[in-house]
């Protein structure tokens, strides 16, 4: 349960990037990591509270995906290919932030500061109290990206833009701030999301890796560009995980994970909840 | 001598570097109904595109209430003024018919309550209040229609721009919308339509601008256009 909702958190933004900008964002891991860091290192070298710590983490990650925006997508955003160039640049800009963390933070391991201790006991089980604490979050986020969607004039835009650009723009959106925010939104979220996984395991310059393919499989398994449907097969796909780890084992999860993935797509190509492709302009 | 709404100069402008339109003018006063006919794939679509700024033009001015507008993006604008209605719809397909309507209001009018202008839409399209919350990608044919229609009315300004109205729609449903076109015209709207049967808007049109090849090629009254058998028949299929 836990482990779909910390999914689904770091799928949300994934989701998004795609649903309105036709963009895989490869950076998505890294952001992640770099927002473990930050919060890292505002509380243990900066001496920050803890949320302080979380915001800044936010806000960095959030500055971030607007430095993605302005770098790598508004510059390739008219090219003739542009899904497989910034595919490939995205890759890169991973790359770059995550050497960065390596020369910065070192290699080894480090335990996230940000945690919550103590237990919390129903009938015979423990439940870490770190673990309800993601749960608590994973779900205020998921509710707050679904009510600012659904309700606000903003939300309504990133929709609009999402469904058809031209059309969109004809209404007096500014589409390119739409997508300025959006990898914003995203890489508060990524932070949101490396924050709560280091904290489970630790933070390592690599760490984003795990997370960001779980969150592509996901994507992909329920239809890219579907938010509400990427939320829903995180938290299933978390929950099988968590009982093949525990029937199978370990080394099995993945493999039952892609073998899972390849069913879906051969029944359904266009993901779970996924439309064929709607004329994108 | 009034200064015209819309103001087009010596406009060329085309897709992936091949020019469609060839240095038109062209000019709107405020409260006409301008009706450009011609064969399609001449460049009507094009020039509405120039206007609204989805396409950037090569050569030319476009002046609209004597300011630019040839290198602003579409948002800017639709700001302005400046309503376009695309061909196609173009409406959003997962969104209801009040939020599509809802989206059209998107920029905020000064003086004006977005629900009462949706009150007024409503009620000069009453079919779009009964389906209300339908998705859009489920309605019909003239419904989109009307939808397209009330969502560019929802955006206010002070022209709108229709391309191709009747397109694919039963000669019914076409009379429904242009009653609407025709009532929108009487109260004083400035409306650029683009429409490929002349006929039909040939006796409420103030002027006809006959389109060929990219280049305007006759100007003049609907009962004009009408009596010109030469006209008619190579340009507009009898």
């Amino acid at each position: 349960m836990t482990i779909g909702a910390m999914y689904a958190v770091s799928t949300i933004g994934l989701s998004l990037v795609y649903g309105s900008l036709n963009m895989l964002n490869m950076a998505h891991g890294a952001i992640l990591t770099f927002g473990g860091y930050v919060c890292y290192a505002a509380m243990a070298r900066v001496g920050l509270p803890s949320p302080l710590a979380f915001g800044a983490a936010i806000l960095a990650c959030g500055a971030l995906g607007v430095l993605i925006y302005l770098a790598a997508a508004w510059p390739l955003l008219r090219s003739p290919n542009f899904e497989t160039n910034i595919f490939i640049a995205t890759i890169g800009i991973g790359a770059i932030i995550e050497n960065a963390m390596l020369k910065v933070f070192g290699p080894y391991p480090i335990p996230q500061p940000l945690a919550v201790s103590g237990d919390f006991v129903v009938g015979h089980v423990h439940v870490p109290d770190q673990n309800v604490f993601i749960l608590a979050v994973a779900l205020a986020l998921m509710a707050l990206v679904a009510i600012t969607l659904e309700r606000s004039r903003f939300g309504r835009a990133i929709r609009a833009t999402a469904q058809h650009r031209s059309a969109a723009q004809l209404m007096g959106v500014r589409v390119g701030f739409v997508y300025a925010q959006v990898l914003a939104i995203s890489g508060a979220l990524a932070a949101v999301s490396g924050i709560l996984v280091s904290s489970i395991a630790t933070l390592t310059p690599v760490m984003g890796a795990d997370p960001m393919l779980k969150a592509f499989i996901i994507c992909v398994v329920a239809g890219l560009g579907n938010v509400y449907g990427a939320v829903a097969s995180a938290i299933v796909l978390g929950l099988m995980e968590a009982s093949v780890q525990y029937l199978l084992g370990v080394r099995w999860s993945l493999a039952t994970l892609l073998l899972i993935v390849v069913i879906v797509l051969i029944w359904r190509p266009h993901g779970l909840f996924g439309r064929s492709q709607e004329e994108r302009q | 001598m009034v200064e015209p709404l819309l103001d087009v100069r010596d406009l060329a402008a085309g897709y992936a570097g091949r020019d469609v339109l060839f240095g038109l003018n062209c000019r709107i006063w405020s409260g006409e109904l301008v009706a450009m006919v011609g064969p399609n794939g001449h460049g009507k679509t094009t020039l509405l595109r120039a206007i609204s700024g989805l396409v950037r033009p090569s050569r030319g001015e476009i002046l609209f209430a004597g300011k630019p507008l040839a290198r602003l993006r579409p948002d800017a604008i639709v700001a302005r003024g400046v309503v376009h209605v695309p061909q196609g719809d173009w409406l959003f397909p997962g969104m209801s018919v009040i939020e599509n309507l809802l989206m059209g209001a998107y920029l905020p009018a000064a003086g004006v309550r977005v629900s009462d202008r949706l009150d007024f839409v409503l009620s000069l399209l009453p079919k779009l209040a009964e389906r209300r919350r339908q998705l859009a990608s489920t309605l019909s044919g003239g419904e989109r229609r009307m939808v397209a229609i009330g969502r560019g009315l929802m955006a206010g300004g002070s022209l709108l721009m229709l391309d191709e109205p009747s397109l694919g729609l039963a000669p019914i449903v076409i009379d429904q919308i242009y009653e609407v076109v025709f009532a929108l015209k009487g109260s004083g709207r400035t409306i650029l339509l683009v429409e490929e049967n002349a006929a039909r808007v040939a006796d409420h049109a103030d002027r006809m601008l006959l389109l060929d090849n990219g280049a305007f090629v006759w100007e003049g009254s609907g009962p004009d256009l009408m009596v010109r058998p030469e006209i008619v028949e190579t340009y507009l299929g009898g």
